[in-house]
């Protein structure tokens, strides 16, 4: 097979290299569709499905909302889990899928269900799917300000409400037209609102109810089309007018005539533009504003979109009024720019080392050309195939790519191609014939290609235990693991296709293979050592051994981390106030800490987003605030020297100072991450179902109670839950009657009085803005008066005609829960614990066993067990079957390739003597060991393979020839010595710039390379010395036998 | 056998890699400062091995202290040693609570709220004495002065006030009933002559009309009873005059405003009780003249307040606010209404001694809209805070705040 394709590719040169073309041009042209990003998405396929309700308490909301929504959606095909919250006037329930759901197909489901559920829902409760976004669809936001002189054409000063109108009607449509952009949210401000505010005094004297006064604005506020009647041939279309435009059109709306006198909205009520009673705000630099956050739909390119928003923000800006500026706050592009610019680094850098070593080492600048296209060929290939499988280009993905090892194969061929064909030329003492030419390319390249395909064969297989990773880490890993897989693929492609087609094609005339200075000069040093290490074979073996079980111990030493930080460069704070902080009291507090860290000298800018947005992708309450706070470039800071570590200490430090607040440092996209997956972030979460609130509490306490005293247990809590400030207004129901009031009169008068009611629309040409009755603000604010007010009365038509609140209903201040958790349609609460020093496995089971002994549950309550615990049990599982299993495999093609069990043994040890040295590259370094490291240490085993295979191929095949065991070592050894460093060069070589590179993005690449460099020097170093000693050894009883 | 153990070790190096990697505990080693509890919760004391355990107990009890002592972890008897304790509170104030032995340990007697105190232990045994210090602060926030500044906390002397409690009720202006006259003819007859137009202004004793009585066919005059304006006239020369009104005089310089009092806060309306009026810009006082009950079946009150109404700009029908002063007395010592916090479930305000804040339970006594009485917990001259407090509180209790989704 092999042979065919080799032989084929080699006569139909002229055909590989057209159709090599061709490939190339479609990854370029795939190039181009290549969704490019920082970061690989960890999103779980989930739909939000968010209802407003405005006005809704916690309990309210959960029980006419969230629960039939919840229930309704139960059930959909490819179901994963549900889980809601419900807070003031929101319901949200998070409805994920299994992995792999086609999203539109999911959102459909629900819409279906969602339509059957709206009668259920109360009146004017509308359930909505968010936006069709990823944790990674937050790619731009803006802020819009005015500036101090600017007014509006009424002369008044830009607010917060004419700031959010621009937003609403001038800057969002135009955005939302933006291609790849799925929603353009909006914080902060208020919507503006035309208020008509009665006099319950005003009201009583003329005997209305505030309910007459929504109905007169009601019915006299439409247009109405009449048809159209025919006039002398012409058509005339006949409409009424009514509609409501001006102050004075409201003013004027009659609402009873009292003794021949009409009575108008004016006479009892102020008309006024109001401000909406809101959930969200906004601040930028200490000063309140409007935000905007741009969505990316799913899928998209986050750098073209986030760049074309930030260009039609440009234009949108022409077109708002004198004074008003909308300024980016957040540009995704400045990220992914960066990441990019450093995976570029990283690879440029890599491949121009690479090439430098190939032009020095072969000393034969067509075979070094012909290596080196194999870079962007691979990479071309690469893309095409990331295309193929959904793979964004990002840190990660593009981060394991080692031009190096995607070479190695070629340079084995190119190297073996053009020593054959000088030897050919000096033997032939002319130039060689094509025919001639042709043969010893095909011989060299059949020489070594099987060893050389097994070699990069056994580098893709060892990337297959990363497919054992599931969840996040899986999400993070899966596209390096395929991105890798891809280039190796492409590159064992190109090894028996291209590359000796180009050969063939190529290396005519005289081919100039003079080893260099350098590799004479290796030979004469390797001599000596190689013979040494032979003839104290077994004490090099003891060394070796020695060093390994060292390098094992001080690998357990080293501190570990599961998944790299992707630095941002910007840092996302969450600052926390307790439960029921208003939100201007929180907008106050929010102000402090802006003004606070604007001070710093590494802070661009600083702005926050405050409980809420209008659409709730991200419910906070109105106590929270998501602070985010772009740093200047390092070179601009104060102190340029500074890490961000220690400013983010110093940030701390000044943070903490500011008091009522609490902190949570984090990053923009890594927040929306958790937002999103939000799943019980500790080691075990222990969560309660059941029914009622506060008995789940309580089994929480008791749950907490048990698990404290657990040897391991560490931060043990209970989800906060309670803590919500409300005043209930409660009916006297016997008094009610007697005055002759429905509970229902009392409801709509007390939600008209303080939350408003929507009395219809006021047009403005295109804007629309909701006509609101409700009490005047000094009023509703003031408790007493509430107590007062007046609720008009149906009997006693002789009395006075009302009674005040406060004789038919007790006004109380309670607290209620702040929002109702449900998870898999049931309440729950979770008791969460970190494990340390203990073993998960043995810790969840004494904490099971306790909680089943300790704990009484009653009817109808239950306990689940999760957390990323089981994450980690299922990971190690599927670890411990996936790494024993490709080993097996590569030690299986090991076999194939040797036909020995003793050869396959002996390049075998090559992996942990690889391994050696890059435990001891991360302790220099003072680094952790991560998957990243991970990922280092599997390339490098396929490396290490890959080297012995290729001195001991050559070997075997020696000793077959002449049958002199040590000779054959020694000729073996001394020829295969420069492709054995040349491979193991390039390799470390590819990925010096990633180990060196600190710029944004590096820190997931360093670790990989540092690992992979410092075993390929031990590996090389080893393989040339350990391995021939090794070799002797075992094979000295069969040489003696023969 | 090397072999296999070398395969051995490869599989078990890959794997030991990815194996530590997987495991992810950032494993933070948290600093253990173990602040040692002994056997009964409490904090330990030592000094050359011997050991005062000393907890606040408040379970089912008044907070009170309990006291062991060990020498080398064996517990000794109370009856062999002797214990005092001193508490500072801030601003300077000390407690030494006294100790009584109970057989097993020491009990002290009632601590008083807050528990936040620097604490001065001493302990005799065996001959020789003790002594510990430490500081137990409970809800305090130190700020510096800018800081104060910053924030806009503002702070004000806790000092004796009046305390003045109004209700709210809402009443219509109705017409002194006894200056309404209604004239009718005393004998039937023809109307010879009406003087007054409508909107007159009259005076008591003027001649309003001349009727010629049928009877005697003398014509007599009638003259106004009372000085007003004539509000209504159904009289007109020649027509015929019998049981009908004719005229209605009204005098509205005095009028009535009727306030409606609902039975919950009847108890607390009394005649005599001083009454401010308003409607809309306007405004009067006076006082509830007497308590009538209302019209038809509606179970209100009615509060009658006179007003004296000059300029007759109180005209019946207005629908008045009234705000009645039901209680006025002074108290030794109240805070604003708006420097009161609901903290761990009881109200406090918060003190500012030099630069720490700390909240103060109090427990509080009447109100109006503006001060409450303190009854305890506080004392005059103290400095509390009076707005901003809401961010005392919220610091003290922001261990809770957090961020779930």
């Amino acid at each position: 097979m092999i042979n065919f394709i080799l032989r084929s590719s080699i006569e139909q040169r002229w055909l590989v290299l057209a159709i090599t073309l061709a490939l190339s041009l479609l990854g370029v042209w795939n190039y181009f569709q290549l969704p490019i990003d920082a970061v690989p998405d960890i999103t779980n396929v989930q739909v939000q499905v968010n209802t407003e309700a405005p006005g809704y308490s916690p309990l309210e909301a959960e029980q006419r909302i969230t629960f039939p929504v919840e229930t309704g959606l139960a059930g959909l095909p490819n179901l994963a889990y549900t889980r809601s919250l419900s807070r003031y006037g929101l319901s949200q329930v998070t409805v994920v899928f299994d992995e792999g759901t086609d999203i539109y197909f999911a959102r459909n489901l629900i819409s279906e269900r969602l339509a059957v559920l709206s009668s259920q829902l109360p009146d004017g409760i509308n359930p909505e799917m968010g936006p069709i976004s990823t944790g990674l669809g937050e790619i731009f936001m803006y802020t819009i300000s005015a500036e101090d002189n600017a007014l509006q054409p009424d002369g008044s000063p830009y607010d917060s409400t004419a700031l959010r109108e621009i937003q609403d009607w001038i800057i969002r449509p135009q955005l939302m037209l933006v291609d790849g952009i799925n929603e353009i949210n909006s914080t902060g401000g208020y919507e503006k609102q035309f208020h008509v505010t009665p006099d319950p005094t005003e009201l009583l004297r003329w005997g209305i109810s505030m309910q007459d006064v929504v109905d007169a604005l009601r019915n006299n506020n439409s247009n109405r089309g009449a048809g159209y009647i025919e006039a002398n041939g012409q058509q005339l279309l006949i409409r009424s007018t009514g509609q409501l435009s001006s102050f004075e059109d409201i003013e004027n709306v009659p609402l009873a005539i009292r003794g021949d006198v009409p009575i108008r909205i004016a006479d009892v009520a102020e008309v006024s533009i109001g401000s909406q009673l809101r959930t969200g705000a906004a601040t930028r630099d200490g000063v309140e504003t409007v935000l905007g956050t741009a969505f990316m739909l799913m899928g998209a390119n986050s750098r073209t979109v986030a760049r074309d928003v930030a260009l039609k923000l440009q234009e949108v800006n022409a077109s708002l009024p004198k004074g008003v500026t909308a300024e980016p706050a957040y540009d995704r592009t400045v990220l992914v720019d960066k990441t990019i610019k450093t995976v570029q680094e990283n690879l440029l850098g890599g491949a121009l080392l690479v090439i430098s070593v190939l032009f020095l080492m072969l000393g034969n600048f067509r075979a070094a050309l012909i290596t080196m296209i194999v870079i962007p060929i691979s990479m071309l290939g690469t893309f095409t195939g990331m295309v193929t499988f959904g793979i964004s280009a990002n840190l990660m993905s593009l981060g394991a790519l080692d031009f190096g090892i995607i070479v190695d194969g070629a340079v084995i061929i190119v190297e073996n191609s053009v020593r054959r064909l000088s030897e050919a030329q000096k033997q032939n003492n002319d130039l060689l014939s094509r025919e001639q030419r042709l043969r010893v390319v095909f011989d060299a390249t059949n020489e070594v290609i099987r060893p050389s395909l097994f070699g990069v064969g056994i580098i893709t297989f060892v990337y297959l235990p990363i497919f054992a990773l599931t969840g996040i880490e899986g999400k993070m890993f899966h596209p390096m693991a395929i991105t890798v897989i891809l280039a190796l693929t492409t590159a064992i492609i190109l090894c028996f296709t291209l590359v000796p087609a180009a050969l063939a094609i190529f290396m005519t005339g005289k081919i100039s293979e003079r080893e260099n200075i350098l590799i004479r000069g290796l030979k004469k040093v390797y001599r000596p050592l190689l013979l040494f290490s032979l003839k104290l074979r077994w004490l090099v073996i003891g060394v070796a051994t020695a060093i390994v079980g060292l390098c094992i111990a001080l690998a357990l030493t080293l501190g570990t981390e599961f998944i790299p930080q992707l630095d941002e460069g910007d840092i996302a704070m969450h600052a926390l106030r307790i439960p029921g902080t208003g939100l201007n009291q929180a907008v106050e507090m929010q102000r402090a800490i802006e003004i606070r860290i604007s001070q710093f000298g590494e802070v661009d800018r600083v702005f926050s987003k405050i409980g809420t947005p209008e659409i709730a992708t991200d419910p906070m309450p109105p106590g929270v605030a998501d602070t985010f706070i772009m740093l200047k470039p390092n070179s601009q800071w104060p102190k340029p020297s500074k890490t961000k570590a220690e400013f983010i200490a110093e940030l701390e430090e000044a943070m903490s100072e500011i008091p009522g607040n609490n902190y949570e440092f984090t990053q923009p996209i890594e927040m929306r991450f958790n937002e999103l997956i939000s799943g019980v972030r500790a080691d075990l979460g222990i969560k309660v179902f059941g029914d009622d609130l506060d008995q789940l509490l309580r089994l929480a306490e008791q749950v907490r109670e048990i698990i404290e005293p657990v040897q391991g247990a560490a931060d043990v809590q209970v989800e906060q839950v309670s803590g919500l400030p409300i005043l209930t207004i409660v009916p006297k129901r016997d008094v009610l009657a007697r005055y002759g009031v429905n509970i229902s009169d009392l409801q709509e008068l007390i939600g008209t009085a303080m939350g408003g009611q929507p009395a219809g629309l006021i047009f403005e040409g295109d804007r629309r803005f909701e006509l609101i009755v409700r009490l005047p603000e000094e009023m509703r604010t003031d408790l007493y008066r509430l107590g007062r007010l007046p609720v008009p009365t149906a009997s006693f038509t002789d009395g006075p005609g009302y009674v005040p609140l406060s004789e038919v209903a007790t006004i109380e201040l309670t607290t209620v829960p702040n929002q109702v958790n449900r998870e898999n349609g049931k309440r729950r609460i979770v008791v969460t614990s970190n494990i340390r020093d203990r073993d998960l496995g043995s810790f969840v089971e004494e904490a099971r066993q306790r909680i089943d002994a300790q704990l009484q549950l009653p009817p109808g309550y239950w306990i689940e067990y999760g957390g990323t615990y089981q994450q980690l049990e299922s990971a190690r599982e599927r670890l411990s079957l996936v790494v024993p299993v490709t080993l097996a495999i590569i030690f299986g093609i090991l076999l194939m390739a040797f036909s020995s069990f003793k050869d396959a043994l002996i390049i075998f040890t090559g992996v942990p003597l690889a391994l050696t040295g890059g435990v001891v590259a991360l302790w220099l370094r003072d680094m952790p060991l991560s998957i990243s490291a991970g990922v280092g240490f599997i390339a490098l085993s396929g490396v290490a393979v890959l080297n012995g295979l290729i001195m001991l191929s050559f070997i075997s095949s020696l000793r077959d020839r002449r049958g002199n065991l040590v000779d054959s070592i020694i000729e073996g050894a001394m020829t295969r010595l420069r492709p054995v460093l040349m491979t193991a060069l390039v390799a470390s070589l590819g990925f010096i710039p990633m180990a060196l590179n600190t710029s944004i993005g590096a820190e997931v690449q360093r670790p990989l390379a540092t690992v992979v460099i410092g075993g390929i020097i031990s590996s090389t170093l080893l393989t040339l010395l350990v391995l021939p000693a090794f070799y002797r050894i075992i094979h000295w009883r069969g040489a003696k036998a023969a | 056998m090397n072999f296999l153990n070398n395969t051995f070790k490869n599989s078990l190096c890959i794997g030991v890699v990815l194996f530590i990697a997987s495991q992810t505990f950032a494993q933070e080693h948290d600093d253990e400062e173990d602040n040692k509890t002994g056997p009964h919760g409490g904090r330990l004391l030592e000094a050359d091995g011997f050991v005062v355990e000393l907890t606040v107990f408040e379970q089912l009890v008044e907070p009170q202290f309990r006291a062991w002592a060990f020498l080398d972890e064996i517990e000794i008897a109370p009856s062999d040693w002797q214990i005092g304790v001193e508490l500072t509170r801030l601003g300077g104030n000390t407690d030494n609570p006294s100790f009584v032995n109970n057989g097993e340990f020491f009990v002290s007697s009632p601590i008083a709220e807050p528990h936040s105190f620097d604490v001065r232990v001493t302990a005799n045994y065996a001959g020789s004495s003790y002594h510990w210090d430490y500081e137990s602060p409970e809800g305090r926030v130190d700020l510096s002065p800018q800081q104060v500044a910053r924030l806009g906390i503002v702070t004000q002397v806790a000092d004796a006030q009046s305390l003045l409690q109004q209700e709210l009720l809402y009443g219509k202006i109705t017409p002194d009933p006894k200056l309404v006259s209604h004239i009718t003819a005393r004998y039937p007859g023809l109307i010879r002559s009406v003087s007054p137009e409508l909107g007159d202004y009259v005076n008591q004793g003027d001649l309003v009309a001349t009727v010629e009585a049928n009877d005697s066919l003398q014509t007599y005059e009638i003259r106004a009873p009372i000085s007003g304006t004539v509000i209504d006239s159904h009289a007109n020369p020649g027509e015929f005059a019998s049981d009908q009104p004719l005229l209605t005089i009204a005098n509205y310089s005095n009028v009535w405003a009727d306030l409606n009092v609902f039975p919950s806060e009847a108890q607390r309306i009394r005649a005599g009780q001083e009454v401010s009026l308003r409607m809309g810009e306007l405004s009067t006082s006076s006082t509830i003249r007497y308590l009538n009950p209302g019209e038809g079946l509606s179970p209100h009150v009615i509060a009658r307040v006179p007003l004296a109404n000059p300029d007759l700009i109180w005209t019946p029908g207005l629908l008045v606010e009234a705000d009645v002063t039901v209680a006025k007395f002074d108290v030794d010592l109240a805070v604003e209404n708006t420097a009161l916090q609901d903290f761990l479930g009881r109200p406090v305000v918060f003190i500012q001694v030099g630069n720490s804040f700390e909240a103060r339970p109090l427990q509080l006594g009447r109100s109006d809209r503006r001060f409450t009485e303190v009854l305890s917990g506080l004392n005059r001259g103290d400095i509390y805070v009076v707005a901003n407090s809401y961010l005392l509180k919220a610091d003290l209790e922001k261990s809770g705040a957090t961020h779930a989704h």
